[in-house]
Order: C-alpha cells, then sequence, then structure tokens
C-alpha cells in the first residue's frame, strides 16, 4: 500500500488529566487513498476529534501520542512544530465543528483567508504581494459559492450567517490546495438544509480538486450517503471498519453490534409512522476507567460473560470487513427477530 | 485595594466578556451616550454620600481652626460663619449648586479648592498615567512571553513575581525601593519635589511610580496570562489558526492578544476607583505634592470642601476611565462598532 | 478503496497496551497539587499559631513596654533575636501581638463583609429585576467610591481603636463581598436543578438555603481567603497613616510607620514587619488559588 495518502498504525492519544489518565484514542489503524472518501463514526467522546487533530498536530503540548501516521511515507507524529507548519494547511487541512467559534470575532474574514494563503508562501512559489493574496481569497470565496464575495471580504463573522461561515472555513482551509481535508463534523452545527448544501459543496469540491476526504459525524446516516469505506468508533477503539457498500448496500451487513443499534437509530421512511425510534441507551464509558472487556458490553443487550471479561480484537473475518465483537449479529439482520 | 476587582474577575463575576455581551445589542454612539448619563447619578451618589458621611461624624473644623483653647462661643461663631451649622442637605444643595457653577468652595486654611485642585491635579494624573503605561506595557510584554509555554520558565517567573506583586502591601514595597534605590544607590530622591519638566518628573516619580505599578502589573500580567493560556488552550479559532500552520507566536500575538486585550481593558477601568487609595498613600510616604497627599491633609483637618472636591475629582477619573473602556471596546470591538445582534 | 491487510488474524483477546503517560509525570501532578494546597496552609497555621498560641505558652517579653537602656539592639541578640526598638521593646512581641491584630481584623471585617455583603449579594442575584437594580446601584456607588477615603474618613471620625477600624474597613469588605455574591449567585440561578427546585413549587427562601448558599460557598471562601489579605493591607495602610490602632498598641503597620523615622540607619525595622506581612497575604492568596484550582476541576 506505498500509494496510500495517509496510513494511520496504531494511533494511540492519552491525557494526564489531574493526576489521572484520561485514553482517548487506543490503538487505531486506517488508510486513505488519494482521492478517497472515509467516514470516522461514532457518538461523542469516542475520540475522533482527537484521532484527527493527533495527526494534524493539533492537540495541548503535554498530550502522549504515539504510534504512526504517514503522509505519503512521511511520518507525521515526533516532527517538530516547525516542521509540521510546513503541512498543516498546505497538504492538510481541516474544517471544524463549530463555525461561530471557529472564526476568529475580531478578524475580518478576508484577513483571515489571506492569512491561510500567505503563511505558506513560502513554499509556495515565492512570495506574492499583499493585492494578489486578497485576489485569490476572492476567488476562494467565489469557489465556495458565496455571493457578493469581494463585499464578503470585508466584513466579520458575527456579519455571516451559519452555513456562510462554514463556506469560509471551508475557503480557508481550501487556500493551498490540500490532499486531504479533514471535516470535523462539519455539518453538525448547522440546520438541515445548509447541512445538505455544505455537504453537496464538500462533495462538489472534493471532485474538483482531487482531494482526499475524511468526513467526521456522529451520523451513520450521511456516511452511508458519501463515503467510500467507513469506520465506526467506540470509547477509543474502531469497533468496526468496511467499505460503505460491505455495511448498507443491497449485499451489504452490519456486523458489530454498536453499528447495528447506530444504524437503527436512524428513521427510516419505510418504518410505520409513530413508532418509538429505537435508541442506543446508557451512555459511553468513563475514559479514565474503561471496563476489562469489551467497552460496549455494559450497554450491550447480547453481551455475555465473555464480552465483559476479554476485550475483542478487531479482525478481518470476511475480506475487507474488519469487526470487534464476540458475538456479532448473524449477517446483518437485525436483532429484533 | 486595587485587587478586589482582580478577584471579583477571576471568581467568574460575569465582568469583562459579560459586560462586552450586555452592551452588545446597541450601536456604538447610543451606548456611549447612554454611559455618559449614566455617570450622572454616580456621581451624585458619591458626593453625596461624602457629605452625608462627614456630617453624621462628630464635627470639629472650627475646633480644629481656632485651636483648643478657643472658647465655645468662637467655635459656635466660626461654625456659623462657615455655614456648617445648617441642615447637611442644605449645605450639600449650595455646595451642589456652586460646584455646577466651578466653584468648589474655600478650604479651612482659606486657600480656594480649585486652585488647590489646580496646582495638584496634573501631577496625580502624571503619577497615575505613568504608573499605568509603564505596568500595562510589562505586563504585554511579560504575559505573552510566559503564555508561549506554560510552566516554562518564563511562565514560573512571572507567576512567582505577580504572587510578590499582588501580596505586597504598595507602602512597604515604597520603603523597599527608597532603602535601595535613594538610601543606598542614591538614584532618586527619598522624598519627591516638584515636579516641573520632564527631568523633573522622571526623578520625582519614578519611584513612587514604581511602588504603585508593581500591584498594578502584578494584577495585569496575572489576568492577561491566564485569559492567554485559556484562549490557547480552549478557543476553537486559535485550532483553526494553528491548523492554517501559522506560527505558534503569531498565533498568540495576532489572534489570543487581541482578543484578551479586551477583558483587560476592563480590569484597568474596574481598577481605577481602587487605585486611587493606592495613590493617596504613596503620595504621603514620598511627600508627592497631589491630590492624594492633599486628600489625607484635609481628612486630618476635617476640611470638607477640600475632601469634597478631591472626592470628586477621584470619582471623575473612575468614571471617566470606565467611559474611556466602553468607547474603546466599542472602537476595538466589531460586534460591538456594527452594533449586530448575534454575537 | 481496500483497507489494508493487517495481520491480526488470530481471533483472541487483546492485551491491554502499555501506558503512554509517565507514571512519573502523573506523580509529580498530584505531589503539585497536594504542595500548592498544604504549603500556604502550613504557613498560615504556623503564623496563627505563632500569634495566638505562642504569647499563652511562652512568656514574651511585652510588646509596648521597653527598656530603654536595651533599645535599638540589633537582631539575633541574646533575649531579643529579632533586637529591640527605640524604646527598647521586643520586637518579637511586637511581631506576636501586631499580628493577632491583623488576623483579627482580617476575620472581623469579612465576616461582616459576608453577613451583610454576601445577604445582599444573593437577595440581588436571586430575585433580580428591581431589587437587583437597587442594590447593584449602591454597591456600584460603594465601588466608585474610593474605598480607603471613606474608611479614613470614617476612622478619623470615631477615632483610633481597633473595633473602629473593623467598621471603617468594613464600607470597603461589604460591596466586595456583595458583588462577588451577586455574580456566583446569577451564575447558578440559571442551573438546570434551580430551575426544577422553582418548578417543583419549593419557597423562595428555602432554595435560597438549600440549593444557592451550599453552591456558592466555594466562591465565597476563596473570594474570603484573598479578602482577608487585602484588609490586612489595608488595615497597615490605616496605623501606617496614623488613622488605625493608636500606636502604644503593637501592629504591623505601626511597627512600619515608626520604622519609616530611621529608614536608612535601621532598614529592618520596616523590613521585619513587611516580611511578616508578604508572608502572610501571599499564603492566603496561593491557598485561596490552591482551592480554586480544586473547586474548579470539580
Ligand atoms: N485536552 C483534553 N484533555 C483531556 N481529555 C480530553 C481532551 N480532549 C479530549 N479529551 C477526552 O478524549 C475523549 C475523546 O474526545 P473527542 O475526540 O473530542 O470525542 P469526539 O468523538 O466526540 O470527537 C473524550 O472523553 C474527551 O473527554
Ligand atoms: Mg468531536
Amino acid at each position: 500500500m506505498t500509494d496510500a495518502l495517509l496510513q494511520v498504525d496504531d494511533l494511540r492519544v492519552t491525557f494526564a488529566v489531574g493526576g489521572r489518565e484520561v485514553r482517548a484514542v487506543d490503538g487505531i489503524s486506517f488508510t486513505v487513498s488519494p482521492g478517497a472518501t472515509l467516514a470516522i463514526i461514532g457518538e461523542s467522546g469516542s475520540g475522533k476529534t482527537v484521532s484527527c487533530r493527533a495527526i494534524m498536530g493539533l492537540l495541548p503540548t503535554g498530550t502522549a501520542i504515539g504510534g504512526s501516521a504517514r503522509l505519503r511515507g512521511t511520518e507525521l507524529l515526533g516532527l517538530s512544530d516547525a516542521e509540521l507548519r510546513r503541512y498543516r494547511g498546505s497538504d492538510l487541512a481541516m474544517v471544524f465543528q463549530d463555525p461561530a467559534r471557529s472564526l476568529n470575532p475580531t478578524m475580518r474574514v478576508g484577513l483571515q483567508i489571506t492569512e491561510a494563503i500567505t503563511t505558506h508562501r513560502a513554499t509556495r512559489g515565492g512570495r506574492q504581494s499583499k493585492r494578489e493574496a486578497q485576489q485569490q481569497a476572492i476567488e476562494l470565496l467565489r469557489l465556495v459559492r458565496i455571493p457578493a464575495a469581494e463585499r464578503r471580504f470585508h466584513e466579520y463573522p458575527h456579519q455571516l450567517s451559519g452555513g456562510m461561515r462554514q463556506r469560509v472555513m471551508i475557503a480557508m482551509a481550501l487556500a493551498c490546495r490540500p490532499k486531504l481535508l479533514i471535516a470535523d463534523e462539519a455539518t453538525t452545527a448547522l440546520d438541515v438544509t445548509t447541512q445538505a448544501q455544505i455537504m453537496e459543496l464538500l462533495l462538489e469540491l472534493q471532485e474538483e480538486l482531487g482531494m482526499a476526504l475524511i468526513m467526521i459525524s456522529h451520523d451513520l446516516g450521511l456516511a452511508a450517503s458519501y463515503a467510500d469505506e467507513v469506520i465506526v468508533m467506540y470509547a477509543g477503539k474502531i469497533v468496526e471498519q468496511a467499505p460503505a457498500a460491505g455495511l448498507f448496500g443491497a449485499g451489504g451487513a452490519v456486523r458489530m453490534r454498536y453499528t447495528r443499534a447506530l444504524l437503527d437509530a436512524i428513521p427510516h421512511l419505510e418504518r410505520p409512522a409513530h413508532t418509538l425510534l429505537p435508541v442506543v441507551t446508557g451512555r459511553p464509558p468513563d475514559p479514565t476507567a474503561l471496563p476489562p472487556g469489551c467497552s460496549f458490553a455494559p450497554r450491550c443487550q447480547y453481551a455475555e460473560d465473555d464480552c465483559r471479561a476479554k476485550v475483542p480484537a478487531l479482525a478481518e473475518h470476511v475480506p475487507g470487513h474488519r469487526w470487534a465483537c464476540w458475538h456479532p449479529c448473524e449477517n446483518g439482520a437485525a436483532p429484533h427477530d | 485595594m486595587a485587587l478586589v476587582q482582580q478577584i471579583q474577575l477571576q471568581q467568574g463575576e460575569p465582568g469583562a466578556r459579560g459586560r462586552a455581551r450586555r452592551v452588545t445589542g446597541s450601536p456604538a454612539l447610543r451606548m456611549v451616550g447612554r454611559r455618559l448619563l449614566a455617570v450622572i447619578p454616580v456621581l451624585i451618589g458619591v458626593s453625596f454620600l461624602t457629605f452625608a458621611i462627614m456630617s453624621t461624624l462628630p464635627n470639629n473644623t472650627a475646633q480644629a481652626i481656632l485651636g483648643l483653647s478657643a472658647s465655645p462661643a468662637a467655635v459656635a461663631q466660626l461654625n456659623h460663619s462657615l455655614g456648617l451649622d445648617r441642615p447637611f442637605w442644605v449645605q450639600y444643595w449650595s455646595w451642589l449648586i456652586n460646584v455646577l457653577h466651578g466653584n468648589f468652595g474655600t478650604a479651612v486654611q482659606g486657600q480656594s479648592v480649585n486652585h488647590e485642585l489646580a496646582i495638584y491635579v496634573p501631577t496625580t494624573l502624571a503619577l497615575l498615567v505613568y504608573a499605568l503605561v509603564v505596568s500595562l506595557a510589562l505586563a504585554i510584554i511579560v504575559a505573552t512571553l510566559a503564555a508561549r509555554r506554560p510552566n516554562g520558565i518564563a511562565d514560573r517567573i512571572n507567576l512567582t513575581v505577580s504572587m510578590l506583586g499582588l501580596s505586597t502591601a504598595p507602602y512597604a514595597f515604597a520603603f523597599l525601593l527608597i532603602i535601595i534605590f535613594a538610601v543606598k544607590l542614591g538614584w532618586f530622591p527619598v522624598l519627591s519635589g516638584p515636579v516641573t519638566g520632564p527631568a523633573s518628573f522622571f526623578r520625582n516619580l519614578t519611584l513612587p511610580a514604581a511602588s504603585i505599578g508593581f500591584g498594578l502589573f502584578a494584577i495585569y500580567s496575572r489576568l492577561l496570562r491566564a485569559d492567554l493560556v485559556e484562549q490557547m488552550q480552549r478557543e476553537d479559532y486559535i485550532v483553526t489558526a494553528k491548523a492554517k500552520g501559522v506560527a505558534p507566536w503569531r498565533v498568540l500575538i495576532r489572534h489570543a492578544l487581541r482578543n484578551s486585550l479586551f477583558n483587560l481593558i476592563t480590569v484597568i477601568a474596574l481598577n481605577l476607583g481602587g487605585l486611587v487609595g493606592a495613590v493617596a498613600i504613596i503620595e504621603t510616604v514620598f511627600q508627592v505634592q497631589g491630590i492624594g497627599n492633599d486628600l489625607i491633609t484635609g481628612i486630618s483637618n476635617h476640611d470638607l470642601p477640600l475632601i469634597q472636591g478631591i472626592t470628586l475629582v477621584f470619582a471623575l477619573v473612575t468614571v471617566a476611565g470606565n467611559l474611556l473602556a466602553d468607547i474603546l471596546y466599542a472602537v476595538l470591538d466589531p460586534r460591538i462598532r456594527y452594533g449586530s445582534s448575534t454575537s | 478503496m481496500a483497507a489494508p491487510l493487517p495481520d491480526v488474524t488470530l481471533l483472541g483477546a487483546l492485551p491491554p497496551l502499555p501506558s503512554l503517560v509517565n507514571a512519573r509525570r502523573l506523580r509529580a501532578q498530584r505531589l503539585g497539587r497536594a504542595l500548592r494546597l498544604w504549603v500556604p496552609a502550613g504557613i498560615l497555621i504556623l503564623m496563627l499559631a505563632m500569634c495566638f498560641v505562642l504569647p499563652l505558652v511562652a512568656s514574651l517579653p511585652s510588646p509596648t513596654k521597653g527598656d530603654i537602656i536595651v533599645n535599638n539592639e540589633p537582631p539575633f541578640s541574646p533575649g531579643h533575636w529579632l533586637g529591640t526598638d527605640m524604646q527598647g521593646v521586643d520586637i518579637f512581641s511586637k511581631l506576636v501581638y501586631g499580628g493577632q491584630v491583623a488576623f483579627e481584623i482580617g476575620a472581623a471585617v469579612t465576616a461582616i463583609g459576608i453577613a451583610i455583603g454576601g445577604t445582599l449579594g444573593i437577595i440581588a442575584g436571586y430575585f433580580g429585576g428591581s431589587v437587583d437594580a437597587v442594590i447593584s446601584r449602591v454597591l456600584d456607588i460603594l465601588i466608585a467610591f474610593p474605598a480607603l477615603v471613606l474608611a479614613l474618613v470614617i476612622a478619623q471620625g470615631l477615632g483610633g481603636s481597633e473595633i473602629h477600624v473593623i467598621w471603617a474597613l468594613s464600607v470597603f469588605g461589604i460591596p466586595a463581598v456583595g458583588r462577588v455574591t451577586r455574580g456566583a449567585t446569577l451564575t447558578i440561578r440559571g442551573l438546570p436543578f434551580m430551575v426544577a427546585a422553582k418548578l417543583s413549587g419549593t419557597r423562595g427562601w428555602r432554595i435560597i438555603a438549600r440549593h444557592v448558599v451550599p453552591n456558592i460557598i466555594p466562591t465565597i471562601v476563596t473570594f474570603s481567603l484573598l479578602g482577608v489579605g487585602i484588609v490586612i493591607i489595608l488595615e497597615g495602610a490605616l496605623d501606617f497613616l496614623g488613622y488605625g490602632i493608636p500606636p502604644p498598641t503593637a501592629s504591623w503597620g505601626n511597627m512600619i510607620s515608626n520604622g519609616q523615622q530611621i529608614l536608612s540607619a535601621q532598614p529592618e525595622y520596616v523590613l521585619i514587619p513587611s516580611i511578616a506581612l508578604l508572608v502572610t497575604v501571599a499564603s492566603l492568596n496561593m491557598l485561596g488559588d490552591a482551592l480554586r484550582e480544586r473547586w474548579s476541576t470539580q
């Protein structure tokens, strides 16, 4: 797999908080090929954001990070901040969850975009004048379909709507034409119509610019409709990993009980009206005190004694399809049958 | 004395950030107008309070002027001619009318309070501005260096120095400065002479300004450092800037510092009221010829017109400082400048 | 796009991964937290014991009357380990009895501040509306007013004595505690359990006693510690300006004020009480910081 754009191996992230150890990410591995779309799914707190920030080098100093993350063969973990900055914003870019808080409130949006352009100008075709950078920024605003881009360039974040702000964030991320864009719940904070628009925009731009996309979400439905490959995370671990078609398509089958529970929580059109939506009951475990066996066992209605005693390994049971479960669903059958 | 407000802000009083939110939603000009109107009741309240307290306390002004051997009749006579035997609201009213006409009255020793203020106010203002500007500039530099690496060496030194500054009585620190810089090294005079030009300004006001400024520096640098570190760790727009590949010190200065300054401005303004106490003591220690020193003399003479005049000036400084902070806020923070309702 | 096939084919239990965090670092973190709390607490306990217990168990020389023959003894003289002052009074005794005054006044002013200012702050924060407007305006004026000036005027009018100093400094303590309490009350007023308590029809005063007071106690305690420090500094200022404790009585402010007269010859007369003041106030501040750190991470 030498043609992989990003290869992550056994990534682990641990925080030390108040004398206790928080294992936020506990040994995850995955690969992203150029131009592909990978979806990472999981409840809030499962370690999705931390994984991506670890790759980008955006975690607080003092965080313990282990494993490896290679961008086209270059190891990113362990690089100094100065070395990592060459990739950050140029080859790797990120769009965040909350556009209202992710833009500096006291800086004009145009300036925030030109900052992204000029930061990497030394490595990208020499110096540019301020005017050129401004021209590029306005073009970026047009690229993300912001009307009246010249005027918006001079406005402050609070003068824009939520969807507009997220478009600005995307423009900023695209400033240096990254090879890989990480969208960390980029649509979660937006209303439903805007969500769809932003999602469409991201996929169009991905096509247009030929970049790879890691799409983080807690919404399995989004992943099902947009991703090539899906990873399901729970309590810092990958619990199931398969091509989207292998999970949701006609011949697909969900195996891991947690994925099944997430899938059942999505409203279906064919479900009779007014039936109660099944939800995943309970809360994710405390990352400072993980249970000894499978982390999902305390919430799993199919858990047996071995689940509570031993951690199931993530193994490739079917070609291309990996899961970590002692008692998986039989060929994706709904559990209630 | 100036520390209270700092603590209140640390304690989560919805001060700094809350204030920004409160004024959000009204265009800047209207906001300034409203603030100006709110100033008047505070000034009236402060002067009324001084009058009320002075009049409930045993009044021995006439006795103080005439000496202990004066006959009760002579004291009563003088009290009458000074108007001190009238009910206090009558006295207050006539004082207020006079002040509105620009006349602060006559002090016990016979000199005009207007004249007294004209001589002493500039020195005190110079001292205040000197202390404020230098401590603020140092605090911004030091806090930024400290926030670059929390728990690093610069940060630890800063935390220790500012804890000292926070815990040192300004008058005790003044004596330490006198022992070292005036007695041992002889760089500055022990007692400050009149300020006549730039050279005498530095010679006479540097030690007093340092005595006041140490505490201010401690407050400002602690607050700024805490705010910067919190922003660098918590705020999403900082992560955005880092994700763009912007260098850490650039993130700190362009993105975090700018936003932290808003909070600092509020603290400075809130602090001005408490600062007055420190100014009065330090002016007494160094015998600076300013209104703080004059006020202490006035209090010992039970000199109501003088106390009233100076208190009003101090209250004005406080209120003007707060107003200035609000205006600066409006000028610097686009959310207020553009009068938007979204945050 | 196919995922790379890892070598994991055996279906076994996963061994626990080794910890990435250095155990030494975790221990150092815990130790640092404990030290930040117990070092200032220990110093304060020592200071309190020195001021209040020592005079009971040991016979100290008088803090007011001295023997003029042994005046101006330097520190570490026999019988006077911190030396004597111009009148031959033992400096250590003065420090001990002056410390009593400082702690008493600090505690009393803070207690008055909590009783009056705290009540006003809770009422303003809890009931809001016009009640809040009136109380806040009064507190605003008191805070805009140069507190030390007011304290001086009152102390001068009442005449010097410990109880008068306490009243004078309360002018400063009451609005400060009032504002802090109001802020804390406002913060918890919107929390879900408060809304729940109100919806369940509990009476206002019961909610205040059961829910508001217990929740603002941490804020008040940390603020009080810092407040005691500020009051001690202010008390020294009153003494220093001649409106505090009348002179023959020992107090740290009086010691500094007296020492000022022979500053160049005997700087230690000013330095010794100043250091005592600094150590006390710094310990109070650091203890407050440490408690806030504990309570805010809970
Ligand atoms: N800076 C940090 N310090 C300590 N714990 C953290 C930190 N950041 C995240 N965590 C913890 O790591 C876990 C994973 O968080 P995160 O990756 O943000 O979840 P999500 O899947 O919702 O993005 C959570 O339990 C969170 O509490
Ligand atoms: Mg997240």
